[in-house]
Order: structure tokens, then sequence, then C-alpha cells
């Protein structure tokens, strides 16, 4: 495949069609991520999830370039939570993204989620693989983690960084969320504000001594603007990925994510099959009435609609 | 399923004109038309919007321009357009335009001109027609 034996050789436009290939569900697009997988795994993929306007954009900026003042290449995935009625989307990240956006080496992919609202979207697993193939270093994915969202990006990731803020208010809200749970390092932001320490405080008494699989979560401080900690953060960033590849928890935990992403994409899979063979039926849409006039209960409706999918 | 072409376009301010209300007013009508929309924001030179575009993979790129200087932006970003190869990308012009330029503006290769004021039904129906 052309595309493919261009993208190896660094062709940004060869990687851009790819990712937009996947985007489409295009089978060519899943073919040619058969070809790029056998040449990854080497990178660091980041994932970096909080909630929206906690300056998780703003964060990769300064992050990508203080990779790329040590030589990395860079690759960003910026998946945008909003999206209006009509599945259009406004994505603004890459302006929160300045210097990164000016600087070469660094490949910057805006998604929307095309209909899987607070998820990643499905098309993020498959870009990661193309901007590896690009020959990227270290690959940061944005997500709002909302939803099912976190068990996702953690899929996808080696490493998350969850960002919060201590204007985010209510701590408790962020704990409820899981959103701290899912963090290999958990970075507060905007500290040059009042009540960053804390936030770091009370995190760091949420969890404890409590251990991801033997890696300490560390909570620090950082300016996203100003970029005051980010070098702190990259140090993190980057032992978190040493200690995962010498450990055996890590590569453990590497098979568990690939297990978890399999049955992620199954489920969907399955779930869009089903829908496209049942959802215009007039038997389905009898039960469906059936429920709406009040004839059967949901878990009636449920099993009926169940039994139909599935009888032999 | 949700996975289908969708139009993107890049809503690019190239050059020093600082004012991109009408920039993101269009962008806002495009994203609630069901486009996906990119903004680039203020200030970006050629090769900025052209290297967005690229890895955006957009169908469209919109230039919004208020500093009079439409023509020479214009045809600096079809030079370099045609020297990175790349022949995929409709380009359109909108801002304070004067309706004389419009003819030149077609001239050098932009697939439509919409000053200011345009309803932005116009706009949209020219992009869904443009991008199939
Ligand atoms: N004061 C302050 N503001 C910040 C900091 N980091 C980001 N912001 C601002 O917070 C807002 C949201 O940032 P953004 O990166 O878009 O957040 P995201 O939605 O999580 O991606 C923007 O106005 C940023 O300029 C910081 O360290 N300090
Ligand atoms: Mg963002």
């Amino acid at each position: 495949m052309d595309l493919v034996k261009k993208l190896l050789q660094g062709d940004e436009k060869s990687a851009a069609r790819l990712i937009s290939m996947v985007e489409e569900g295009r089978p060519e697009g899943f073919k040619a991520i058969s070809l790029i997988y056998p040449h990854t795994g080497k990178a660091h993929v980041i994932g970096v999830t909080g909630a929206p306007g906690a300056g998780k954009s703003t964060l990769i900026g300064k992050l990508a370039m203080s990779f790329v003042s040590e030589g990395k290449k860079i690759g960003i995935i910026a998946v945008d939570p909003t999206s209006s009625k009509g599945g259009g989307a406004l994505l603004g990240d890459r302006v929160r993204m300045r210097e990164a956006d000016k600087t070469g080496g660094i490949f910057i992919r805006s998604m929307a989620h095309r209909g899987y609202p607070g998820g990643i979207a499905k098309a993020a697993i498959g870009a990661t693989y193309v901007l590896e193939g690009l020959g990227k270093d270290i690959i940061m994915v944005e997500s709002v983690g909302a939803g099912q969202t976190e068990i996702q990006i953690s899929a996808l990731c080696d490493t998350v960084v969850t960002v919060v803020t201590s204007d985010y208010g209510d701590d408790i809200q962020l704990m409820k969320a899981g959103l701290i749970e899912i963090g290999d390092i958990v970075a507060v932001n905007k500290a040059d504000k009042s009540g960053a320490e804390d936030t770091v405080r009370d995190i760091s008494m949420h969890i404890g001594d409590r251990k991801q699989n033997g890696w300490k979560v560390p909570v620090v401080t950082v300016q996203s603007i100003s970029g005051e900690g980010v070098e702190g953060l990259k140090n993190h960033l980057d032992a978190h990925f040493s200690f995962l590849r010498e450990n055996t928890s890590g590569i453990q935990k590497k098979k568990e994510r690939l297990k978890t992403m399999m049955l992620t994409l199954l489920k969907e899979e399955m779930w869009n099959t089903l829908m496209d063979k049942w959802s215009n039926t007039s038997e389905f849409q009898g039960i469906v009435g059936q429920l709406e006039d009040g004839k059967v209960d949901p878990y009636a409706a449920v099993h009926k609609a169940s039994e139909m999918m599935f009888r032999t | 399923m949700g996975e289908q072409k969708r139009i993107k376009i890049l809503i690019a301010k190239p050059g020093l004109d600082g004012h991109d209300r009408g920039a993101k007013v269009v962008a806002q009508a495009l994203k609630e038309a069901g486009m996906e929309v990119i903004y680039s924001g203020l200030h970006k030179t050629i090769d900025q919007i052209i290297n967005i575009a690229i890895q955006e993979d957009v169908d469209v790129i919109g230039l919004s321009i208020m500093s009079g200087a439409h023509i020479p932006i214009t045809q600096k970003l079809f030079k370099r357009l045609g020297e990175e190869g790349v022949t995929d990308k409709f380009v359109f012009v909108g801002g304070v335009i004067p309706g004389k330029d419009i003819p030149r503006l077609k001239g050098i290769g932009v697939a439509g001109v919409f000053p200011g004021g345009t309803p932005l039904a116009e706009t949209i129906e020219f992009l869904k027609n443009i991008v199939k």
C-alpha cells in the first residue's frame, strides 16, 4: 500500500490521510493499520485527561516543547468533547498549543468524537499507530474524563496524566468521578492561582500510600501558561515509562490494556452490527412500540429484543 | 454508524489583522450545519495555515481577511500549496472584500468569495455543494 510506504518514510500528508480513513471507518484504513502495527510499540503514549478548562491543551503544548528540546518527535491527538446535534464540532484545542503548532516535528490532529460522546474517539487508537508509523517518539492524547472515557484512555495510553485545578471547586466531585484513580501522575494546574498547594495536599491524602501496580502516583503543581513545573512533570513521565519497561507489572499491564481495548472495540462492533441488522425491522420496532404504549416493562422489552436478536 | 465522511474545514486568520469575530461567527455556523471546523487562531503565516490544513486533512481552507491584503495573501497561499503538492483542497475567502476583486480572486484559484454580510446559509450551501 502506497500510503503506508510513504507514511513510514515520514510523509505527513499520508499520515493525515490514513487517520481520516480510520475516522471514516473505511476498510482500507484498517488494512493499513495492520501493515503499520508491526512498526509500533516503542513510542511513549501519554493520555492527558481532566475536566474541560483544566488546561489540558495548554499543558500538552508546553510538554511538547519540552520533549522537542530533547530532540524527540511529537504527535498530538486532541479529542474534542463538544459536538452539536447535527454532528458538527468546533475543534479548538490546537489554538491553545500555539508554540507547538509553529514548531517542526510536532504533528497535531484534532478529532471530534463522531457519535461516541464521552469516549476517546475510536479512531484515536488507530491514529496513535499512524503517528508512531510516522516516526513519533512521544504521542499525547487529550481527552476529557467523563463517563466511560477513563477506561478507554487508560487502555490506550502507557501513562495517564490527570489534570486538575484548585478552582475546580469540589474535590470530592473529582474523586467521585474516578479521575484521580486513573492517573499515573496527577498535575495540579494553574498553580499561579491560590489554593494549588491545598489541592495537592487533599489529593495526596486521598491517594494515600496506594500504589498503581507498584508505582507511587506523584502529585505535582504546574503552571501551563508560564511553563513552571512542566519540566518536573516531564521527568515524572519519563520515570513512569522506564518503570513500565523495567517491571513485570508494567509488561502485564500492557497485556491487560490490549485486552481491554479489544473488548471495548468488540462491544461497539457487536452493537453496530446488531443495530444495523435489527433496528429498522418491524419486529424490533414492534417491541419498542409495546414499551412506549406501556404494554411491557423495560426489562421485558430488552428480554424480547435479545431473544429476537440471538435466536438461532 | 457515526462514521462517515464529514466536511472538515479550516477557518484561518492569516496576517496581521486582529479581528476574528467574523471568523468565529462563521466557524460556529458551520459547526451547527454539521461540519467539523478547526479554527487556526490569529496571526498565522501561510506556511502555518498549510501545515494545519495538511495535518488536519481538511477538505476546505477558509481565509478570513479584513486587512485589504486578500490578493497577495491568496496568491501566496496558492503558490505555496502548489510547491507543497497540496492540490486536493478548496479555498474560499471571506472578510472585507470589494466586489471588484472577486473575479481576480477566482482567477487565482479561489472557489468562492463571501464578503462580510453574505448570508451564512449561502456559505453553507456552497460548501455542501463543492465537497462531495
Ligand atoms: N491562570 C492560568 N490559566 C491557565 C493555565 N493553564 C491553562 N490556563 C487557561 O485555562 C483555560 C483553558 O485551557 P485549555 O488548555 O483550553 O483547557 P482544556 O479544556 O483542559 O484543554 C485557557 O484560558 C488557558 O489559558 C495556568 O497554568 N494558569
Ligand atoms: Mg483542550
